[in-house]
């Protein structure tokens, strides 16, 4: 696994990269201190994944993130004390580490990354979509105020346009993400996800029933409780492509 | 802190305690000399001029064995009026509730002390009236002076009341006041960024390896500023040198993290070396001044500390690169930044008065500076 540091003390950097010596299958590719550097090291080497400090100069750990295109790598974030960021982590299930880092933390962080990608290995046919395209299992990363989140594309029952924003519907949240809607449409496969309206884009995988609507269309049921209606001509659409 | 707010509660019982004791004796004291000197008054004025005419001698000393009964029960009337004074309220009131109150209450009790000392044995026992004038002309002149005699009691008696009320009300505003500053204080008093603390102690882990004897002079350096930063809470002020010795402390160990990225300048006048200052106020904003200067900036900057002692003031000014809009903007983003300046300035206050300020401007374009005036003498 190809992984790359980022965090702007070059002593913390040396720390982590003597503490992974204990992980041989974990390579460190690369180092950045910043998110500028950061960026480049990430188009130039792919990690796989990322050991990142929250707290840097110019732009944080969390605005590279989110300004990072999907798919994000695993990441691993490591923080020496911030209580906003550790109940985002918390909340969210999202891997961290607190500096200075303890060898058994890291090993099971290691560990449980492990498990991760060998889930994701089998399920290696949903590679088979273009590269621009993202895969059902691919990241999302999404964050809204003090919680972030790490969503799966799978998980997204709907996805509606705000503007430049694009608010994402998944489990119980809804946060906003900083894309356009028909930006987004672009990076989703329509294999699974329709444009039901010029404002909305639905999961099919997610719809619950549908229902006979005015004048021809159609008000689809989404599972968790959403409902969206599609014109005439989307619901024609929308049949052409079911009954394929 | 518990066992201290134990020992003030208990030194305050005790205090009240002997308050109260100290203005029983005093109630004693007065109600007796006030009795005794008007009784006294007359025996002296008898025997000082006892007349000639036996009859007159007599009639003098019927008189003054009647002021006696008087005083007696005058006495007694009053020490068992104060319980119910106590129960209706009295001694909380107002002087304007009080002035028709005393009115009334002074001719009732003149009424009443003309009844037992004159009705009881003359009418009532049908005693003989022993003298040549009416009865009526004496019970008329006793009446007036009893109006006279009570009437002095009841002023004296709540005039003192309305009085202390008022010293303690004041005495409890100030001690109200002392504690509040006091509980402001202590909450205001910074301490180490935790951030600081652990991103330390992480390069100083690396640091164990690559360079054994700064790691040792590093763990020296941090627990200096911790000392510091723990024992700041008991003092209300510090000499400026003691201080300085601590921010070079925590400036060397931002050092070991940001390495080239941070440089420091100091210009410190020897005079204001033995000043007091607040302690940690220097320490919050060199660390504000890393925080927003160094930490945010990629190729990092210098932090200037300048100190003089100028018109009766001690004069710091702390410098760091990056521009007020966009710390502005950082303290906005994050609640919980823009707290330590806020409080420090308040503390400063606090403790030096109006006149002692802390400020936040743009030096240059791209540099900013906070500064801090503190007068010479404590407000």
């Amino acid at each position: 696994m190809k992984a790359l540091v980022i965090d702007d003390e070059r002593l913390a950097r040396n720390e982590l990269r003597r503490l992974l010596k204990a992980f041989p299958d974990i390579e460190i590719a690369g180092e950045a201190a910043n998110a500028k550097e950061a960026r480049e090291k990430l188009d130039a080497l792919k990690p796989d994944l990322l050991f990142l400090d929250v707290q840097m100069p110019g732009e944080t750990g969390m605005e590279l993130l989110e300004s990072l295109e999907a798919p994000v790598p695993h990441v691993i974030f490591t923080t020496a004390y911030d209580e906003f960021a550790v109940k985002a982590f918390e909340l969210n299930a999202l891997d961290y580490l607190l500096k200075p880092v303890d060898p058994a933390r890291l090993a099971a962080a290691v560990e449980k990354l492990r498990g991760k990608v060998n889930g994701t290995a089998d399920t290696s046919p949903a590679k088979s979509v273009p590269r621009d395209r993202l895969a059902a299992e691919d990241k999302v990363f999404v964050r809204e105020g003090d919680r972030c989140w790490f969503v799966e594309v799978k998980a997204i029952r709907l996805l509606e346009s705000e503007g430049n924003y694009t608010r994402v519907h998944f489990d119980n949240a809804q946060p906003q993400l900083f894309r356009s809607l028909n930006a987004m449409e672009e990076r989703l496969d329509p294999k699974y996800f329709f444009r039901a309206n010029r404002r909305q884009i639905i999961n099919l995988a997610w719809i619950d029933k549908l229902e006979p609507w005015f004048s021809g269309g159609l008000l689809v049921h989404l599972k968790g409780g959403a409902k969206v209606e599609l014109s005439r001509r989307q619901a024609q659409d929308f049949r052409d492509k079911m009954s394929l | 802190m518990e066992a201290t707010a134990a020992t003030s509660h208990s030194l305050l019982l005790e205090d009240t305690a002997r308050r109260t004791r100290g203005k029983q004796r005093l109630y004693v004291i007065c109600q007796l000399c006030g009795w005794l000197f008007f009784l006294g008054l007359h025996v002296t004025l008898f025997v000082m001029d006892p007349g000639k005419d036996p009859y007159m001698i007599q009639l003098r000393i019927f008189n003054t064995s009647l002021i006696a009964i008087m005083v007696l029960v005058g006495l007694l009337m009053t020490h068992y009026l104060r319980p119910l004074f106590a129960r209706w309220g009295w001694k909380n009131l107002g002087w304007r509730a009080l002035v028709p109150r005393i009115f009334g209450m002074t001719l009732v009790q003149s009424t009443l002390l003309v009844a037992v000392v004159f009705a009881y044995p003359f009418f009532f026992l049908q005693y003989p009236w022993p003298a040549k004038h009416s009865i009526w002309l004496s019970v008329a002149l006793t009446w007036v002076n009893d109006i006279v005699l009570f009437g002095v009691w009841f002023c004296v008696y709540f005039f003192y009341h309305l009085f202390e009320r008022f010293n303690r009300s004041e005495l409890e505003r100030a001690q109200l006041a002392a504690s509040a500053k006091e509980a402001e204080l202590r909450s205001l008093k910074s301490q180490v960024n935790p951030h600081f603390i652990f991103n330390s102690l992480n390069s100083l882990r690396a640091l164990i390896d690559e360079d054994p004897a700064r790691a040792r002079q590093s763990v020296t350096q941090l627990a200096n500023l911790l000392r510091y930063s723990l024992q700041s809470g008991q003092l209300e002020t510090v000499p400026f040198e003691d201080e300085l010795r601590v921010v070079n402390d925590y400036l060397a160990l931002e050092q070991v993290r940001h390495e080239e990225r941070l440089r420091v300048r100091l210009d410190i006048s020897p005079d204001t070396l033995q000043l007091p200052i607040p302690p940690m106020l220097l320490q919050t904003l060199v660390e504000n001044a890393v925080k927003y200067g160094i930490s945010t900036q990629r190729e990092g900057g210098e932090i200037a500390i300048v100190a003089r002692q100028e018109g009766g003031a001690l004069r710091l000014q702390v410098t760091n690169p990056g521009s007020l809009p966009e710390a502005v903007r950082r303290a906005k983003a994050s609640a919980s930044t823009g707290v330590g300046l806020k409080n420090a300035s308040d503390r400063l206050r606090l403790l030096f008065g109006e006149k002692a300020t802390l400020n936040l401007r743009s030096a240059t374009p791209d540099s900013v500076v906070a500064e801090a005036v503190i007068p010479l003498r404590i407000a």
